[in-house]
């Protein structure tokens, strides 16, 4: 009887564990992943982010230096052979760059400025996302390569969506999946994430991510420090 | 009672080890399947549609392959339903807002090998995320209609279950957008709705057709007097028969369409026993005879599709058995050119671009074609991978041939590995008609074996694909023959000199099928009630060899004795003899007494490996309606049985087998999954190891000298996973670490196995090549949140790579190209130069691979041994060839040295150039500057930045030499080492030169700069802000 009793508690727990799967919301999601990363108000905290990166090629390891200022810049720029490229986004412009092939900086079309407008916000888009005007929808859990994650959706204003996986253990950021549109044609853009390290701002960052079949590692990061003022200008900053 | 204690303490053991190891597909991690397609003669459609705001959206179903979409009218195509069941009815796009799809699963093109569906499903974004609306048990669906005014209303189409009787047929409508389905018409529980259209101009206003039919496995019917043309105008409360101009009762199968321009037209093929198409032009209230060509009235059943032209109510499009088009409603039809190539027969959809009526798009039995002259002239689409292969057979070679044939696509043969990676160009048609079974000759390199339909069978010669019949006949005393539509041709395991193949008897050749032997009486049931197939068809005869019975349909050699055979039949037999054919036994009645039904089909048997009185066998019941995952297991040679089930088995079961290493290692292949266990057969997951979770796997072969898992899907071609050793190691023992760094076998320093002109792949389906250089491998518990690489240390301990390692929970592959670090280069200058990027290939010997998991370190060793194999590059030659590129490798660094102090130098000079004032100190630095930068343009491309103008310096130079010699497999020419030395002078010039610039400018250039340093107001720096 005794063991029939035990059987039906677990069950019972099954169940109620499945249900409240069930009754997870968008808040309840992002609530637990800043909660997890270290809270909301630490995150607003940051204004800018400079990330000194290596991503790694062959046993070589290129610069890569990705600068964001809250909602009025970003530069990435990479160096091969002493020679860098660089794209620039404001919330107005941007521009590309790339000596190997061009003479000056280019100007990216005003689409794919409009579709970049989301690498502005730092904090991401599950801050404060209503009044950013993102909208966010709840899928239900998904697999990422064997890791159970809740799947949220966004949808910015520009129109582009990514798809959100927040590790359902530790609610750590695990993958995002972009989806934009080039002249009516669907292209997808993932970037999976890791190497969470705890900041002395408080927050836990990844200190990696992989993307376009690359690995690339964070070795510095500088946040809330004067950026040079030509930072989000076509021009190449002095070392 | 003890016994049950002790069982349940087993069972709670096993449970608690279970929840911590809980072995799944991810376990194995990045054992991906490699698709390899091809799209060459991709596979059966059933439905194509787009989105009529930007014509060039369209989602494309398959038979057994999921849901296909191109963004971009065809140019490409990615799945985006392989979660869910591949076998596709139909598909429907809310035009008012494309961001909404409904896919309704299971094709309703009721041929025998149809597979079946699972219910509704429904995106709201564009088909990035689904989810299931109900119908769960109508098992096919043949149309969606959303209504054009209302996109809340929507018909759903459902013939429902072909292999049994059911209440889960006919037409259903949702007037909640899906949320909510009703049966709105309904006639019995042998007849379903067939098509469904609505009036767009008054939504309420429906049509739709109903069919009586049933598959048996011995025989099809279609048609009764339940069958019929009904309307509503009233969204489907009340409904009322259309039968005025219609010929007699009973009918078949009715497919309708009306025109979309102007509704009021509408033309129907009818099935009935003079089967012809009719048109309407009052709303079906009248009808009149019109066209009964071939192309109209065959095979109705299987060809449905009808469609009139957007905007012309005249033209009339019929896919069917060809193409044709009709400018006259369907009173005369025009058949399709082949001016654009052949065009695979057997059609069943078609979607016309209404912004531009000229382009189309038709499904067929060999993938989708593109017309843009109204369907006069089409274009194959190469880059659909959702050919149903049957089976697959993989040889000896290196690299291995994969053989198989498909459903109305013949047999082909292809390389597993090639040059570039494996594509359509590789693939070999080798035998017409279905394609099932194709065996290569182990003994004989240039022969194999394929039939096509109901047995017909040929031998190959593989150097022309020149084929000799070699069916067997019937003999005087016989039967007529039997031949199962799938007939079994079967290649020895103990003694790869036999060969086998099966009518109602068992056939043996010894001399690839000059002479054969039957080795056995009729080891069916010969029923011959179940041997009625040429009355099968219904309303239309149909007896194509589809429905023939009493057949054996699977042969098994025992791998360790060639004179124990084992037989299955389609109509329950299992039947074993153990002297080579004289006397059989069969063993139904034992299978049976295990809970498996009578007269099931038996789809594959195999003989262990391991033990000779093991056995396993599938068992496939869906013919009678039912779809459960039949599994079993004898110890005894068959005396009993043991049916294996796990709560994760879907689909009926088509191939057991078993893993030709580790014993405890089995895969199953059904209709709705793969599934392995590596226990036995205890307990089992789904592998979705790249694989969709639904997929059809028909067959499964492991080839022994790559190890790679080879499978044949209904729908998606052949799909590989490559080397399987790792699934092997990891017992429960192993997953329960929380890392596991694999030992590395020996590894041969390579370029890699292939080579190639480097251009990429124009269009078509690209499988791509295994691992050309085998990968190191370790496991995870869990998927890491710390950082994670791999170090490749050499015997006297200096780092040689190191490489960032994936995170992935389970199985991690991190690919070392055999290379050291690469040396810095010179930087600046004009040109990308790639020379920073390659490295030599290491030397053999003893390496140490160190695995960093967050704080944790793991070491293993790693022999790197040279490719004895390769007679044209001895080791002494990989020693000089190395040599040669270490000397290349250290001038890179010196010139890199050299240049870094050269543009310092410029650097800080023109940093003073503008603040100094003295007109003899400006000089003075101006002309160092100058000389410098005379000198750095002659060790690297300082002028033209155009990527078409070559300038080549020593830095280009010494690249182009140093790539060259690590990039192959060849000691150095002569002339390359005399380049060398040449290269090498060139480099101490120009360091002669730059000494010879310090000695004439450097002191006093640095005492400008100094003065000026110490000037307080002229810091550079401040003055250049």
């Amino acid at each position: 009887m005794k063991k029939i009793i035990s059987v039906v508690f677990l069950l019972a727990i099954l169940l109620i564990g499945t249900n409240a799967a069930r009754s997870q919301t968008v808040d309840d999601i992002i609530q637990k992943h800043l909660a997890a990363t270290g809270g909301a108000d630490n995150w607003k905290k940051i204004n800018s982010i400079k990330k000194s990166c290596i991503r790694m090629s062959r046993g070589v390891e290129i610069p890569l230096v990705i600068t964001i200022q809250q909602g009025k810049g970003y530069r990435s720029e990479s160096t091969i052979s002493g020679m860098t490229s660089y794209t620039v986004i404001t919330d107005k412009e941007g521009w590309g760059f790339n000596p190997r092939n061009q003479q000056k900086p280019e100007a990216l079309p005003s689409e794919t400025v409009k579709l970049s407008q989301d690498r502005l916000d730092i904090q991401g888009p599950l801050i404060d996302y209503k009044a950013k005007g993102y909208k966010i929808v709840y899928l239900g859990t998904d697999d990422v390569e064997g890791t159970e994650c809740h799947k949220l959706k966004v949808t910015m204003p520009s129109g582009k969506e990514e798809s959100i996986f927040i590790d359902a253990s530790n609610y750590y950021l695990v993958r995002t999946i972009e989806k934009t549109k080039a002249n009516g044609k669907e292209q997808s853009f993932t970037t999976t994430y890791g190497d969470y390290q705890k900041l002395p701002e408080g927050i836990i960052y990844p200190m990696s991510f992989d993307n376009g079949g690359s690995s690339i590692a964070i070795k510095k990061l500088e946040i809330n420090k004067p950026l040079a003022e030509d930072t989000f200008k076509p021009v190449e900053l002095k070392k | 009672m003890k016994k049950n204690i002790l069982l349940f303490a087993a069972l709670l053991i096993a449970g608690i080890a279970n929840a911590q190891t809980k072995v799944n597909s991810y376990t194995f991690g990045a054992m991906e399947a490699r698709w390899l397609g091809p799209g060459t003669m991709s596979g059966r459609i059933t439905a194509i549609v787009g989105v009529n705001a930007d014509s060039k959206t369209l989602y494309v179903g398959s038979a057994g392959g999921g849901v296909w979409k191109s963004t971009n009218a065809g140019a490409s195509f990615k799945p985006i339903f392989d979660k869910y069941c591949m076998s596709i009815g139909a598909i429907a796009v809310d035009q008012s807002d494309p961001t909404t799809v409904f896919v309704g699963t299971g094709e309703s093109n009721m041929r025998n090998t149809v597979s079946i569906g699972d219910g509704l499903y429904k995106s709201t974004d564009a088909g990035d995320n689904w989810v299931k609306v109900g119908l769960d048990s109508t098992e096919h669906i043949a149309k969606i209609i959303i209504d054009p005014k209302n996109s809340k209303n929507i018909y759903v189409a459902a013939p429902g279950p072909l292999w049994s009787d059911s209440k889960h047929r006919g037409l259903y409508k949702s007037t909640d957008g899906g949320e909510t389905w009703n049966k709105v018409f309904y006639i019995n529980d042998k007849t379903g709705c067939a098509d469904v259209a609505v009036d767009p101009n008054d939504p309420n206003t429906v049509y739709v057709t109903m069919w009586e039919f049933r598959r048996f496995p011995y025989a099809f019917n279609s048609g009764g007097m339940s069958s019929g043309m009904y309307k509503s105008t009233d969204g489907g409360k009340t409904w009322k028969e259309l039968k005025n101009g219609l010929p007699a009762k009973p009918f078949g199968r009715i497919a309708l369409t009306l025109a979309p321009s102007a509704p009021q037209n509408m033309i129907a093929i009818v099935e009935a026993k003079e089967t012809g198409l009719y048109i309407s032009s009052d709303g079906g209230e009248t009808w009149k005879s019109q066209s009964a060509t071939m192309n109209v009235v065959s095979r109705p059943f299987y060809f449905s599709c009808l469609v009139i032209d957007p905007k012309d109510p005249k033209r009339v499009y019929r896919p069917g058995f060809g193409f044709s088009y009709s400018d006259d409603g369907g009173y005369s039809f025009s058949d399709a050119s082949y001016d654009g190539g052949w065009v695979h027969s057997d059609h069943h959809a078609l979607w016309i671009n209404p912004n531009y009526t000229n382009q189309m798009y038709l499904g067929t039995d060999g993938g989708v074609y593109i017309s843009l002259d109204r369907g006069a002239t089409w274009m194959f689409v190469y880059n659909l991978p959702v050919g149903q292969f049957y089976h697959v057979a993989c040889d000896n070679n290196t690299p291995y041939r994969m053989y198989g044939g498909l459903q109305d696509n013949g047999s082909w043969v292809a390389p597993s590995a090639a040059p570039g990676g494996v594509n359509n160009s590789n693939w070999q048609d080798m035998y017409g008609g279905d394609g099932f079974w194709v065996q290569p000759d182990l003994t004989d390199n240039n022969i194999a074996y394929a039939e096509s339909q109901g047995g017909n069978m040929g031998r190959i010669d593989l150097t022309t694909f020149k084929s000799i019949d070699i069916t067997p006949q019937q003999a005087k005393e016989d039967e007529k023959l039997r031949w199962n539509w799938n007939t079994p041709i079967v290649t020895g395991q103990a003694n790869h000199h036999n060969l086998y193949t099966a009518a109602q008897y068992l056939y043996k050749t010894t001399n690839q099928g000059r002479t054969w032997q039957k080795i056995s009486p009729d080891l069916t049931t010969n029923d011959k009630k179940k041997q009625q197939q040429e009355e099968s068809g219904g309303l239309s005869e149909d007896n194509t060899s589809a429905e023939n019975h009493c057949t054996i349909f699977t042969i098994a050699e025992s791998p360790l004795d060639e004179n124990m055979i084992w037989v299955g039949t389609d109509d329950g037999n299992l039947q074993v003899v153990t002297d080579g054919g004289k006397s059989w036994t069969n063993l139904a009645k034992n299978y049976e007494a295990a809970g498996i039904p009578a007269q099931t089909w038996v789809s594959s048997i195999e003989p262990s490996r391991y033990d000779r009185n093991t056995v396993y066998a599938t068992f496939d019941h869906h013919m009678y309606g039912d779809m459960n995952t039949y599994l079993g297991k004898s110890t005894d040679g068959g005396k009993t049985w043991k049916r294996i089930t796990s709560p994760e088995f879907t689909g009926f079961a088509h191939k057991i087998k078993e893993d030709i290493i580790n014993k405890d290692l089995l895969f199953l292949g059904t209709e709705r999954g793969l599934f392995a266990s590596i226990d036995g057969g205890e307990t089992w997951f789904r592998m979705k190891n790249h694989i969709p979770d639904y997929c059809m796997v028909r067959d499964i072969q492991i080839q022994p000298q790559t190890n790679d898992l080879v499978l044949a899907t209904h729908g998606r071609g052949i799909m590989v996973i490559n080397d399987i050793s790792p699934i092997r190691s990891l017992t429960k023992d192993v997953v329960d670490k929380d890392v596991v760094i694999f030992p590395n076998k020996p590894l041969i320093i390579t370029t890699g196995k292939y080579g190639g002109g480097g251009s990429p792949v124009s269009g078509g389906w690209w499988g791509g090549n295994p691992d050309d250089i085998q990968p190191i491998e370790y496991y995870l518990k869990e998927r890491a949140t710390k950082d994670v690489k791999v170090e490749i240390y050499d015997a006297s301990g200096k780092l040689v790579q190191s490489i960032p390692g994936s995170k992935r929970k389970g199985v991690n592959k991190v690919y070392w190209n055999l290379r050291s670090i690469p040396p810095k280069t010179a930087t600046g200058g004009t040109k990308a130069d790639f020379g920073g990027f390659i490295a030599p290939m290491v030397l053999p010997g003893t390496y140490t691979v160190k695995l960093i998991a967050g704080d944790k370190e793991y070491t293993s060793q790693l022999q790197m041994v040279h490719d004895n194999n390769d007679k044209l590059f001895s080791e002494e030659d990989a020693k000089q060839q190395y040599d040669a590129a270490m000397q290349l490798y250290h001038m890179h660094e010196q010139l890199y040295v050299l240049v870094d102090k050269i543009n310092t130098e410029q650097k800080e000079i023109k940093e003073y150039m503008d603040v100094v004032k003295k007109a003899s100190e400006k000089k003075q630095l101006k002309e160092h500057y100058d000389k410098l930068e005379e000198l750095r343009s002659t060790l690297l491309a300082t002028k033209h930045k155009s990527i078409f103008a070559d300038e080549k310096k020593l830095r280009e130079n010494i690249t182009e030499v140093y790539g060259a010699i690590c990039g192959q497999e060849c000691k150095p020419t002569n002339l390359q080492l005399g380049r060398i030395t040449g290269l090498n002078d060139d480099l101490d010039k120009g360091k002669k030169t730059y000494d010879r610039l310090v000695a004439d400018y450097g002191t006093k250039t640095t005492e400008i700069i100094n003065t000026e340093k110490s000037r307080p107001k002229t810091n550079p720096s401040n003055a250049g802000n």
